[in-house]
């Protein structure tokens, strides 16, 4: 075991290989309050990936309503029971991560699902946390709550499944720390299935390898964002590459969302593994939950979401989110209007902050027509 | 009708004393002794098994290195070997209670293999997976693939019959007439097959051939020379795995062999395994 650095947890932890950061690491931020569960990024993503034989349970991406929902069944919650109860202090991680916490004769802690875990994709669909008792659709906040979480593979810095397979079979790309399982070396032990916290590597019965999310490198390398992300009808994702916190550069925009603002938090930083898929919590949801569930920025990162109708540069890159297929490493705003950058500063893609407001009247004596609205 | 009856007796004393003349197959305790014969055996139940020497070989649980096995499951796997002078036959049998030939997710095959040094040398590889600079050879043999050679049919359906695939991309109309799209299609959401792993098949043979120079090294070897066939028994397993005779061995010589058994109930698969170290063996000098 080697000591490396998180910085989501703030601490210095125990990996099993050394520290070694790619040139750049893909990164992403799914605005979960967007979220409405359509399923598109699944139907994309599986579309284009998994549509072969031996592919067929598997949802590189998919999306689940917590808190009752789960791809596979209960993924989070059996490992947070195996790891018990463990306790932050400010933005340190006092409690042990699934590498420190690893029990003898396994690399790291986890746990294999079974065939069954993965029989409902659906279970907990729009299920509420709590009964709706008579009257309380009029009290808000409302006492019972759902929020929906997209999931993808994190390409995590310190990957679980990476550090779990005997065979070397995983491997980080030093150009984009992207994680991919090598079709060619994998013999199908499943070791990686059981290491990833997160669920996201799938084992192929057809072919006897295990798969994963590729993050659509093909198209990364060519300058574009996955499926998942320009599919989404609710424009709740963006791609892009991330910086260490020390150097963090406002006009990256996972960097601004990440770092500067820290509006976007880590999907169960505690386990170690350094996720790079960020997530604006949900503004309505408890904050233990989402405590628990994003670290202990959630609090914080909803004031700052909550007051982003104040703050314009927030509020503009928001609606970046979704309008180019294009990656768009860099970005400023001018006035109302907020622009996508490429490296070079560049302008990708130019979107203004405001949509004109057109007023049709329901009777229109110019056209001379009367307009009806369907209740 | 009373010549009839009397018959009986003697129709069960004439199936008896094959049986009891059927003696217990000799053992050697101390090496794998491998016996000179014209052809090799290639199944199990061949009858040149029966006389050739049992060695009774314990097999420990690999906990040397994560990911480790902790707990103790298959005690022992009794080995014979022949050979024809250029081949060598081994047959592998193994109490199992539990038949675990399907793949899935966390579902494991039963499975088996031998080890030899690539090389017969005085300095041996290390008996768990070799060493740099000093391969092994392994000859892999395991249940989910003798299955699929035994006829079970190469689809989801096959492993879950109650499944229901709703289409796959490559079977769309507009590509029947295009075998060769649908082909490349299909390819494409198979990227092991497409790269050629050898775990994803089109399987024609329950072994693979491989070599080792270490822990996580196990890559194909350059040529398949290895047949197999496995048979499932009242006890568990009886496997033959077969293969060119190792570097050094023919008549009167020695070198090393070593065994592993996965026991797919367990969830045992790459090296949480049970496992011996080298074991002597020896080709019987020809008489």
């Amino acid at each position: 075991m080697a000591r490396v650095s998180n910085w989501q947890i703030g601490r210095e932890m125990s990996y099993w290989y050394p520290e070694a950061r790619p040139k750049r690491q893909f990164a992403a931020v799914f605005d979960i309050n967007k979220c409405i569960a359509c399923q598109t990024c699944t139907l994309a993503c599986k579309t284009t990936w998994t549509s072969g034989k031996g592919q067929e349970y598997m949802l590189w991406n998919n999306v689940e309503s917590k808190p009752y929902g789960f791809y596979p069944l209960g993924w989070d919650l059996k490992l947070l029971k195996e790891l018990g109860a463990q306790s932050w202090e400010g933005g340190a991680y006092q409690g042990r991560t699934i590498f420190e916490a690893a029990p003898p004769g396994s690399r790291v802690l986890g746990w294999r699902p079974d065939e069954m875990d993965y029989a409902n994709p659906n279970v907990g669909e729009d299920d509420c946390a709590g009964q709706i008792e008579n009257g309380a659709n009029l009290t808000v906040p409302h006492l019972t709550w759902f929020f929906y979480l997209a999931r993808i593979c994190n390409h995590c810095t310190y990957p679980a499944c990476l550090a779990s397979c005997p065979r070397g079979s995983i491997y980080k790309r030093p150009e984009d720390g992207i994680v991919l399982v090598d079709q060619g070396r994998c013999r199908g032990y499943q070791e990686c299935v059981k290491g990833c916290p997160y669920k996201k590597v799938f084992f192929n019965p057809m072919t006897g390898t295990s798969e994963k999310c590729i993050a659509c490198f093909p198209k990364m390398e060519a300058g574009l964002q996955p499926q998942c992300f320009v599919n989404c009808i609710g424009k709740i994702r963006l791609a892009g590459w991330i910086s260490r916190p020390e150097k963090a550069q406002a006009d990256n925009p996972i960097d601004y969302l990440v770092h500067v603002k820290k509006v976007a938090l880590p999907l169960f930083p505690q386990f170690g593994l350094e996720p790079n898929v960020y997530y604006i919590p949900p503004i309505h949801a408890p904050l233990p939950f989402l405590h628990q569930m994003f670290g202990p920025g959630a609090a914080q990162a909803i004031a700052t979401y909550r007051a982003a109708a104040k703050d314009p540069d927030l509020a503009g890159l928001l609606g970046l989110f979704g309008c180019t297929e294009r990656l768009i490493p860099r970005w400023r705003r001018q006035g109302d209007t907020v622009m996508g950058l490429d490296e070079g500063r560049k302008e990708i893609v130019r979107v203004p902050m405001r949509e004109p407001i057109y007023t049709l009247p329901a009777v229109d004596n110019k056209y001379g027509v009367v307009r009806t609205n369907c209740p | 009708m009373r010549s009839s009856l009397r018959s009986v007796p003697l129709l069960l004393l004439a199936l008896l004393v094959p049986l009891a003349c059927q003696k217990a197959p000799p053992t050697s305790t101390a090496e794998v002794v491998v016996v000179g014969r014209a052809s090799l055996p290639s199944d199990p139940n061949d009858a040149a098994w029966q006389d050739v020497p049992v060695h009774p070989a314990a097999l420990l649980p690999q906990d040397l290195m994560e990911p480790r096995l902790l707990k103790p499951t298959t005690a022992e796997v009794r080995v014979r070997a022949i050979t024809d002078g250029t081949r060598i036959a081994l047959r592998l049998d193994w109490t199992d209670p539990t038949k675990n030939d399907l793949p899935g997710p966390a579902r494991f095959s039963d499975a088996c293999a031998v080890q030899f040094p690539a090389k017969v040398t005085a300095e041996m590889p290390g008996p768990f997976m070799g060493e740099k600079g000093k391969p092994v050879e392994i000859t892999f043999w395991r249940a989910s693939w003798q299955a699929v050679v035994d006829g079970r049919g190469d689809t989801i359906k096959d492993l879950y019959p109650g499944a229901a695939v709703d289409h796959y991309p490559f079977q769309a109309a507009p590509l029947e007439k295009d075998p060769q799209a649908q082909r490349e299609m299909e390819a494409r959401y198979s990227p092991a097959r497409a790269l050629g792993n050898p775990m994803a098949g089109p399987r024609e043979r329950p072994v693979q051939d491989l070599i080792a120079e270490g822990p996580g090294t196990l890559s194909p070897a350059p040529a398949a020379g290895s047949a197999g066939r496995g048979r499932r028994t009242e006890a568990g397993w009886s496997v033959v795995i077969s293969r060119g005779l190792p570097e050094g061995l023919g008549p009167g010589k020695r070198s090393q062999v070593a065994f592993a058994v996965w026991e797919g109930s367990q969830q045992e698969a790459g090296s949480r395994k049970m496992r011996t170290g080298w074991i002597p063996i020896v080709v019987e000098a020809k008489r």
